[in-house]
């Protein structure tokens, strides 16, 4: 009974169409492309908005050379936002529960920052390894102990976007289900269990949106450290 | 967890960039953002334009 919660995250196909391909092609119909105008329409200005205000905050702390990365971060969160969001619809698939989209979006951007700063700054990318003030026996573990949280990253960013989606979906599942069968029998927990619901809700909704601003925000700590 | 362990998981990947590269990418990209007015006068200061740097 259990394993049958997690049918909501298996690949299904509708009529020979795989639907994670859709729900990877289609939302982008909700975008539409900027032409070259002076005033754009409402939906345009808005998301022109939204963009230039997440990447300006996101690129505060970076250094100038840094900033080339804007347009890969920006259109990261967006693609992220944009599938989280529309994943908390009912009967929609989101496919950032999938630990395989998750994890080729995080180890490439991951590595990528790795790279540019042992190719540019070697020697400081190596110093990030050991942090100001270390008492000097504790040298050789502590070099240990941050490389081995170096190579964790690209693994944490990726099973942390994949399970936090992938346990509120499941939460949602279970507690509709709950508040369903229990209607038959005790009406009033199960108005409860609907209050709940509601709040999870919610609460699904503040997350889709802060897990994919979290991880674009830490794509954009370790390329700090890196240029 | 079975089902966030099935086979195409070349695919997903190899068409999740796919669809970022040709699709996300540009939509971005043609965002373009004026500067604010200025009530200075423009012999003071040429504030230079930000269009999503490549190099």
């Amino acid at each position: 009974m259990t394993l049958s919660f997690f049918d909501q995250f298996s690949l299904t196909a509708f009529m020979g169409i795989p639907l994670i391909a859709l729900a990877l092609t289609l939302p982008w119909i909700l975008y539409p492309t900027p032409q070259n105008r002076c005033l754009n329409n409402r939906l345009l200005t808005l998301q022109a908005w939204f963009i230039r205000q997440l990447t300006h905050q996101l690129f505060l702390p970076i250094n100038p050379g840094g900033h080339k990365w804007a347009l890969l971060l920006a259109s990261v969160l967006i693609f992220l936002i944009t599938l989280n969001l529309l994943g908390i619809l009912p009967y929609t698939f989101t496919p950032t529960t999938q630990l395989s989209m998750n994890m080729g979006l995080a180890v490439p951007l991951w590595l990528a920052t790795v790279l540019i700063g042992a190719r540019h700054q070697p020697t400081h990318s190596l110093a990030h390894l050991l942090p100001v003030g270390t008492p000097t026996p504790l040298i050789p573990i502590l070099i240990m102990i941050e490389t081995i949280s170096q190579f964790i990253r690209p693994i944490a960013l990726g099973v942390r976007l994949t399970a936090n989606l992938t346990a509120g979906h499941l939460l949602i599942q279970l507690i509709s289900t709950a508040a369903f069968y229990l209607a038959f029998t005790m009406p009033t927990v199960s108005i409860l269990t609907m209050g709940l619901l509601l709040l999870l809700s919610i609460l699904e909704l503040a997350v889709a949106i802060i897990q994919a601003y979290v991880f674009v925000l830490l794509v954009s700590l370790y390329l700090q450290e890196s240029v | 967890m079975p089902q966030l362990n099935p086979s195409p998981w070349l695919l997903i990947l190899l068409f999740s960039w796919l669809i970022l590269l040709t699709t996300v990418f540009p939509k971005i990209m043609r965002h373009r953002f004026t500067n604010e007015p200025a009530t200075q006068a423009t012999k003071k200061h040429h504030p230079t334009p930000w269009n999503w740097p490549w190099h």
